[in-house]
């Protein structure tokens, strides 16, 4: 196994180190209590989906307007949601809105335009107001990451979490590695905080490379799964996301153009959207993307992208804020000898995510309650691995109320059972048991066939055979999973998340084999159910943890989540 | 060799101009796939590219380093993709399109 067993002792172990996680943190380290949170990146500062910088941030600001108050958006969010959404505790992220803004402020982050000193507010994504403020966000995840590590948390850089330490329905601790020393942690903590973000390398895309994909490739559904496997409920793992790109390249930066003006065109040249919505390129996003993929299953693509029509000064604009969406954007048309000037871009559509289903505030991944926390006592979660999210803001917003409800939570003085002798060093040799196998299989070919099954058997398209097909071939993965090698640490990392992928594959199939109709597009498509039935199917699908793997139950979409909660642990201490 | 990831696709995305990099390790720092390794305080060796499959594009190696002595250089499959889209858009029994509603499935 190599490397030591180390055990750390603290009040909240953090699992992933991103908007949400340091959110979460930041509450808690402001009371006094002591955090470790770990990140497989190195910086707290770069980690996460957003390490990179983001531009836009969703909230609301109670200015004065109708539509900028808590009110009047969560009034909307039913039909943004298709009507499946946990109202109970989306109504209190959405409050808790402009306090978390202004608690970003106070760190660092400068939501305002430099040049006019105020918010460049923008109405998009389908929102019923201009709830988005545009900003230069290049270093907001470095003030949130520097303000956890100022407060003297433990950081655990390059460190994978791998399972949490549940006794009684109540979480204790977490274990996790250093991918790179090969050092184990074994963390005794009062509470537990999984942040991990979305699900990805599930799917098949153009280029055929696992890691070219639209989000962020290194996020793999770590927390779902160590939810699942600690015993918490999931919810709304049917629904995927896709997006449209340029072929070869699962980047996002497309939209960008078509906001500006952008034409699609099939085979035929013809510019086919208006058939598919009266707002034709302006229709959503969800809208333009199950319009491509229907082009191309009728066989009228290849679909481009055309922006040869645009005047020179939109054209300028693109061609300089191109790189904002994706670094290397500018540099793979450069390298592909494309100019969309005077090119049509090829579009193909990118790999699926398992990430809100493309819409704000519907999650997929560890239900949670008001508190941001699961159905396990102590364990809690937020950002894109819970079942309440909404981008950037909606990570911020429910990490923080998480974190202030630890506080409370760390004072209610419940027992935090010991880590017997020997479990610890017992754990770490499980989950380093493929370096014991250096020529076992890989976990590359293994994951291969993941996404070769879910793409053509729970993907944009199903049906009822198909994902009893998926279901077997995912379950028939699993018995592999004993066999897969590693030769070093890193490559642990490596089969550990691509058990998680597969894990999160299997819950994806199990979940839209139950919802037996179609709901929000090619999110959740049955082509055995095709229609939307409100009638039946105002429902969430939930998953637990059972000894046949996960099993499915349906709960009324007209409350929350967390009535479906069998909490075992009692309240109190 | 199936237990090594590491040069299946044979593409080294992350060019490193050993003349231009000072051997600072930023790269390794930002890098969020645990991709590039380079050792800290020694000022002779260069970073390397230890899994170049496993690389995002994402590009903050290149927009970190301080003297721009790396490159993002796409693979020809990224740049010159053949692939049938459709074949990313599942598969129905019988059936060469997935358009078709209700194919009587169940």
């Amino acid at each position: 196994m190599n490397g030591e067993v180390i055990r750390l002792e603290t009040d909240v172990a953090v699992v992933g180190g991103g908007v949400a996680g340091c959110m979460a943190a930041i509450p808690a380290l402001e009371a006094g209590l002591e955090v470790v949170i770990c990140d497989k990146g190195k910086l707290l500062e770069r980690s996460g989906s957003v390490g990179g910088g983001v531009d836009h941030y969703l909230t609301v600001m109670e200015t004065g307007p109708e539509w900028d108050t808590p009110d009047f958006l969560l009034k909307h969010i039913p039909e943004l949601t298709d009507g499946i959404v946990d109202m109970e505790v989306t109504d209190r992220v959405v409050r808790e809105m402009p306090r978390v803004l202004r608690k970003l402020e106070s760190l660092g982050v400068d939501f305002t335009d430099p040049r006019t000193g105020t918010y460049d507010r923008h109405r998009s994504f389908g929102l019923p107001g201009a709830y988005h403020i545009n900003f230069d966000g290049t270093r907001f995840k470095h003030h949130i990451g520097q303000r956890v590590r100022r407060g003297k948390a433990r950081v655990l850089a390059r460190t994978m979490g791998v399972q949490v330490l549940v006794e009684d329905g109540r979480a204790y601790g977490i274990l996790a590695f250093d991918v790179r020393s090969g050092d184990w942690y074994v963390v005794r903590a009062r509470a537990v905080v999984l942040s991990t973000g979305d699900v990805n390398r599930l799917s098949k895309n153009a280029s055929g490379l696992a890691f070219d994909s639209w989000h962020c490739p290194y996020n793999t559904g770590d927390a779902q799964a160590m939810g699942y496997r600690a015993g918490t409920t999931l919810a709304n793992m049917e629904f995927t996301e896709t997006t449209l790109t340029p072929k070869g390249f699962s980047t996002q930066g497309l939209n960008a153009l078509v906001s500006l003006g952008a034409h699609f065109l099939n085979k035929d040249g013809e510019r086919f959207m208006f058939r598919y919505d009266a707002k034709g390129e302006n229709a959503r996003r969800a809208v333009l993307a199950d319009a491509v993929i229907n082009e191309y299953l009728e066989g009228k693509g290849p679909v481009y992208l055309d922006c040869t029509h645009m005047p020179k000064d939109v054209l300028d604009h693109m061609e300089a804020t191109l790189q904002i969406d994706r670094h290397t954007l500018p540099a793979f048309y450069r390298q592909k000898g494309v100019d969309f000037r005077t090119d049509p871009i090829e579009v193909s559509i990118s790999e699926l995510s398992i990430r809100r289903s493309g819409l704000y505030f519907r999650g997929s991944g560890i239900a949670v309650d008001m508190n941001g926390e699961s159905s396990v006592r102590g364990l809690f979660s937020a950002g894109d691995s819970a079942t309440v999210s909404g981008g950037i803001a909606g990570a911020a917003t429910l990490g923080h109320i998480a974190g202030e409800s630890i506080v409370q939570y760390a004072q209610e003085g419940h027992r935090l059972p010991e880590v017997v002798p020997g479990l610890a060093d017992r754990l770490a040799a499980e989950a380093a048991a493929p370096l014991e196998r250096p020529d076992g299989p890989g976990w590359r070919p293994f994951e291969d066939r993941i996404r070769e099954v879910v793409t053509d058997h729970a993907g944009v398209r199903r049906t009822a055979r198909g994902l009893r097909h998926a279901l077997e071939a995912l379950r028939g993965l699993e018995r592999e999973e004993g066999r897969l090698g590693a030769r070093e640490h890193h490559q642990l990392m490596r089969v550990h998340e691509a058990r998680n992928v597969r894990l999160n594959g299997e819950m994806l199939a199990e979940a839209a084999l139950e919802r037996q109709e179609t709901r929000t597009g090619s999110a959740h498509w049955r082509i055995d159910f095709p229609q939307t039935d409100d009638e039946h199917w105002r429902s969430f699908v939930l998953i637990d943890r059972t000894d046949d793997g996960p099993g499915v139950r349906t709960l009324s979409a007209r409350g929350p989540l967390s009535a479906g909660f069998r909490r075992t642990a009692e309240n109190g201490g | 060799m199936d237990g090594d990831a590491r040069t299946p696709l044979g593409h080294n995305p992350i060019q490193i101009d050993a003349n231009a990099c000072v051997r600072c390790t930023l790269c390794d720092w930002v890098c969020p796939g645990d991709i590039i390794y380079k050792e800290e305080g020694d000022r002779e060796t260069l970073p390397v590219v230890a899994y170049p499959d496993e690389c995002w594009y994402c590009g903050h190696c290149e927009s970190v380093c301080p003297t721009d002595a790396i490159t993002i250089v796409f693979p020809d499959r990224m740049l010159h993709n053949d692939s049938d889209v459709i074949s990313l858009l599942g598969v129905v029994d019988g059936a060469d399109g997935a358009a078709t509603p209700s194919s009587g499935d169940d």
